[in-house]
């Protein structure tokens, strides 16, 4: 599983303060210039009027400013008449002044409706130099900035940071609504909690849900589609999408391993705790197919790759912490007894037949195992009928190398102990598997059947030949001849 | 067809009916793969071709002339030193080496799954296999069965709900049983249960045993088998348990085959892993195999201890006289390690010792061997990527056999899509009941090769010199043997990218 940064899709911006740096780039108008202004580029731009030049010539604002109050457009600048009344070329140096470019900005503020507001608390017209002069400075020093704690002194902000748990939308227009150049919105500032442990995972989910407007303000959708795979859910399609021609920074997307999934048991459990809210947002349908070999209602519900456009976290199929076990392979049978779904979540039948019934290429037992078998078959470490049917597989083979029993009383195979005869018996019952891998059943009737030659009886004295004849008579009437408990079957 | 030694005889009715299920299988796979109109969302497959060869030497029961045998110090009439014995005056039996014959098995695999028929959660899947013998006479096992549909199920898997109905395995602590029928599960929270039944196949073949085992097995009742079973699953956290019971019934309901029971254990502690099983034998009313495992990572992971306590009793349906037989259980103590300090290094030991149960039969002379022993060892030495280093080494002894083998094998893996091995081999075995020992040395090449993403090709040859002493059949020779295999991956799986082949 790889977590970690991708490049993909386009990023809006830092921090949810655009507010100061929309500040400095604040018009002396500022009524929503960046809609009459599209083209500008002007944030950087200083005030290229010499204010403090001319402290003593204006005793107003409103003098060169008449649009202000009332929001008027046409009048925020003086026309290029006002100035030439001085700089006519004589006695003053002849000045070319078209007024400063309308910057754009996603303040949002309004003169007159601030000036309504006023007047309607009894205040005075506003002041202009208490927003934007300087209290240190000269009459007319009008800086690049204006004086947030003005704003603040109604507009109450909750934390003494200005980028901290603040209602941006008091002040700014979502950076979808507005036109902030491509260095703008780079330039936007990053709130400090942005960079905090755990941001990522367990607080800009739920602040997004809770604040979107506040997220919006500098991010559009498409940051949150660059690393969401479920773009598409509520809390983010809720957040505006960028008009075609905002130029957004390119993103990086970025994933981070949740602590549940380094538990042990969660690749175990995970499938507890799958559905579309918790997954998708770092998985597509494809991660789970990685393993998966089945599809149930949570990865039906889950995006396709080919669908989003975040990258998501690609899991790459890999063993579970079982398979890595040196002995795994003794004890895979009884963890797939014990829990076979959790083999099925990767594996199908044909799997485990592949080996357990298939054409032998080195996979489980070693390439020269039909050679050198023979101790391990008697000592059954494995149970060679789970894979291997006695009669066809193991017999027929043994008949083949001439290993094969034709129940002869001759040449005796098992030469190596004398009077093997009548001292098989124990051997017998120790690896009856063994013997029935080159003996056929009537071999042995032929002496402990009741018409066999010596008619020794197989059973111990514990043998139960009631319950015996009760399960399967058929097969009692191998060795014997009718009933051999007397009376009826039941 | 007649039956012969070793043989398969073909099926009757249940062959054609297997037939029809393989040629739905195959239908299946062709609608999956492209029929327009009724086209699978998804195929996911493989084709396989496997080719085996080895050399054989069959021994055989020849006559020899009595008076070229003499008696040995111990007693015994021999000839080249192999024991023999006189039937009359004049003729002696006695085994000896036929000559080499080498004998091939061609296997040719299909297998798929395939999915999205327009009905979520429905797929289809099946192993369909065909085999065939190549050289000398000698039947290399199963290849007179020339066709197998080995697994061929619809499945519905929707939520909480799975069915599947055509042929399929159970995977349980009774083993493998194969039927065709149905079977569902439905699962709760953490518990499941299921249940499933049908016409039950003989073990480890595909094909019921009244029709499979004729004229292989003795006593066989021509008689269909149902199977029914059922289990019930509970599973919290990192732990599994699941019980289990099966039967296997005459269609005539004339007599069991099999009444069992199980239960299987599976748990992941804090620092520990425990897993566990007990199968019972209702039929003969008798405890099965079973075992207890406690494993134990130590050392950050690098040490696995695994400590093993186990039972095992041979199973034999009721089917055949072999359970009436009485096989005693043996039980057994084992001890794993593994050990690995770094990703480049591992080590591993175990041993176990075992001792069989009173067999309850007369001593003559004096009695067998009852106790046995295990111990391997093995390293693995990766001293860069592209190379492995494995040895190991095995040290069996007990009734019935001695076997001291060990293995080397250096592996080279110049890219990700090539392996190139080699491997040496010995060996000494002795089997208890057989005068001789044989020893055996040799070694071998294989390679495997990823010719493209979905292909892949391996293949190997050994020669293994076999020789024997001490009374058993004894004429050195080189036995060679080879294989190959060729794997075709096909479909469209959205994650076979990112996937292996499973």
């Amino acid at each position: 599983m790889r977590y970690g940064a991708v490049r993909a899709g386009r990023w809006l911006g830092g921090g949810v303060s655009a507010a100061l740096v929309a500040l400095s780039a604040l018009a002396p108008g500022g009524v929503a210039p960046a809609r009459a202004h599209p083209q500008a580029d002007g944030f950087h731009q200083t005030d290229p009027f010499p204010h403090e030049k001319h402290q003593g010539l204006f005793p107003l604002c409103t003098g060169c400013h008449a649009g202000i109050p009332g929001g008027e457009a046409r009048t925020l600048y003086p026309e290029q008449d006002l100035c030439t009344r001085c700089h006519d070329g004589v006695d003053e140096e002849r000045v070319e002044w078209s007024g400063p470019t309308t910057r754009p900005t996603n303040l949002r503020f309004e003169h007159p409706m601030h000036a309504s507001k006023l007047r309607e608390v009894g205040d005075s017209a506003i002041a202009c130099e208490s927003c934007h002069g300087n209290p240190d400075g000269p009459r007319m020093a009008v800086g690049d900035t204006v004086r947030l704690p003005e704003c603040w002194s109604c507009h109450a902000h909750p934390a003494s940071d200005h980028l901290t748990d603040a209602d941006c939308t008091t002040c700014h227009d979502p950076l979808a609504r507005t036109r902030l150049p491509l260095s703008a919105i780079k330039a936007l500032p990053v709130p400090p909690d942005h960079d905090s442990t755990g941001f990522l995972l367990e607080v800009h989910g739920a602040s997004a849900s809770r604040e979107t407007a506040r997220c919006e303000t500098c991010h559009t959708r498409e940051r949150c589609a660059a690393c969401h795979v479920d773009a598409d859910r509520p809390e983010i399609t809720a957040i505006a999408a960028a008009p075609a021609d905002l130029r957004l920074p390119e993103a990086v997307a970025h994933y981070e391993r949740p602590a549940s999934h380094v538990d042990e048991g969660w690749q175990s459990e995970h499938g507890t705790h799958a559905s579309r809210d918790a997954c998708a947002t770092c998985h597509a349908t494809e991660d789970c197919a990685a393993c998966h070999i089945d599809t149930n209602d949570a990865i039906a519900s889950l995006p396709s790759r080919a669908q989003v456009v975040a990258p998501g976290v690609h899991i790459e199929a890999h063993d579970p912490e079982s398979h890595r076990s040196r002995f795994f392979m003794a004890s895979h049978a009884t963890l797939a007894a014990a829990d076979d779904g959790s083999c099925a979540t990767c594996h199908t039948q044909t799997y485990c037949t592949e080996c357990h019934d298939g054409p032998s290429n080195g996979g489980f037992h070693p390439l020269d195992f039909a050679t050198r078998h023979g101790a391990e078959a008697y000592g059954r470490e494995e149970e060679c009928s789970t894979c291997h049917n006695a009669a066809a597989f193991c017999r027929s083979c043994h008949v083949e190398s001439g290993l094969g029993s034709e129940g002869r009383l001759g040449a005796g195979y098992h030469d190596a102990e004398p009077l093997w005869l009548i001292r098989h018996g124990q051997a017998a019952r120790q690896s009856l598997e063994s013997c029935a891998s080159c003996h056929k059943q009537r071999e042995c009737v032929q002496c402990h059947g009741v018409l066999g030659a010596f008619k020794i009886s197989p059973h111990t004295r514990d043998f139960d030949a009631r319950a015996a004849w009760k399960k399967n008579p058929t097969i009692c009437l191998a060795c014997h001849v009718g009933n051999p408990i007397g009376g009826s079957r039941q | 067809m007649t039956a012969r030694p070793g043989g398969y005889e073909r099926p009757g009715a249940y062959g054609r009916l297997r037939r029809y299920v393989s040629v739905l299988a195959v239908l299946a796979f062709w609608l999956a793969a492209g029929v327009r109109g009724a086209r699978a969302q998804g195929v996911r497959g493989w084709v396989g071709t496997t080719v085996q060869m080895v050399e054989l030497r069959p021994i055989a029961v020849d006559t020899i002339a009595r008076d070229r045998v003499a008696r040995g110090t111990d007693g015994r009439l021999r000839y080249n030193g192999g024991v023999v014995t006189c039937v009359s005056d004049d003729v002696c039996l006695g085994y000896r080496l036929r000559g080499e014959e080498a004998t091939m098995a061609a296997t040719q695999d299909v297998g798929f799954t395939a999915w999205g028929f327009g009905v979520g959660g429905l797929s289809f899947t099946a192993l369909l296999r065909a085999r065939t013998r190549l050289g000398s006479d000698l039947a290399w096992p199963r290849t007179d069965d020339r066709f197998d549909a080995m697994l061929a199920y619809g499945q519905w898997n929707r939520g909480r709900v799975r069915v599947r109905v055509g042929r399929q395995e159970i995977r349980s602590g009774l083993g493998f049983p194969a039927f065709d029928g149905g079977s569902a599960a439905l699962t709760v929270a953490g518990f499941r249960v299921e249940g499933y039944g049908g016409r039950s196949l003989a073990r480890g073949l595909r094909d019921p045993a009244n029709e499979a085992l004729r004229g292989l097995e003795d006593f066989v009742v021509d008689r269909s088998v149902y199977l029914f079973g059922g289990s019930a699953r509970f599973r919290a956290g990192a732990t599994g348990v699941t019980a289990r019971y099966q039967r296997e019934i005459y269609s005539d309901r004339s007599g069991l085959v099999a009444e069992r029971g199980s239960i299987d254990l599976a748990s992941v502690l804090p620092r520990t892993r425990v897993s566990g099983s007990l199968d019972y034998d209702f039929g003969l009313g008798r405890v099965g195999k079973g075992h207890l495992t406690l494993a134990v990572p130590l050392l950050d992971g690098k040490l696995l201890v695994e400590a093993s306590a186990r039972r095992y009793l041979p199973y034999f349906q009721l089917s055949t006289i072999w359970g009436f037989f009485e096989p005693v259980a043996y039980t057994e103590g084992e001890l794993r390690a593994a050990w690995s300090p770094s990703s480049a290094v591992g080590l591993w030991l175990s041993g176990g010792w075992r001792h069989y149960g009173d067999a309850g039969t007369a001593v003559v002379l004096e009695p067998l061997e009852n106790t046995g022993r295990r111990v391997s060892a093995g390293a693995r030495w990766l001293p860069d990527p592209a190379w492995g280093v494995d040895g190991s080494y095995r040290l069996e002894w007990g009734p019935g056999g001695f076997l001291s083998s060990g293995d080397a094998a250096v592996r080279w893996m110049p890219s990700e899509d090539l392996t190139l091995s080699a491997r040496a081999m010995s060996f000494q075995q002795i089997e208890q009941f057989r005068l001789g020992d044989g020893r055996a040395y040799g070694g071998g090449v294989s390679a495997d090769a990823r010719l493209t993403d979905r292909i892949r090709f391996s293949g190997g040859l050994t020669v293994i010199r076999q020789t024997a002493s001490g009374g058993a059949v004894d004429s050195p020779w080189n036995q060679t043997r080879g294989w190959s295999a060729l794997r075709i991956e096909v479909g469209q799986d959205p994650g076979l990218a990112n996937r292996r082949s499973r």
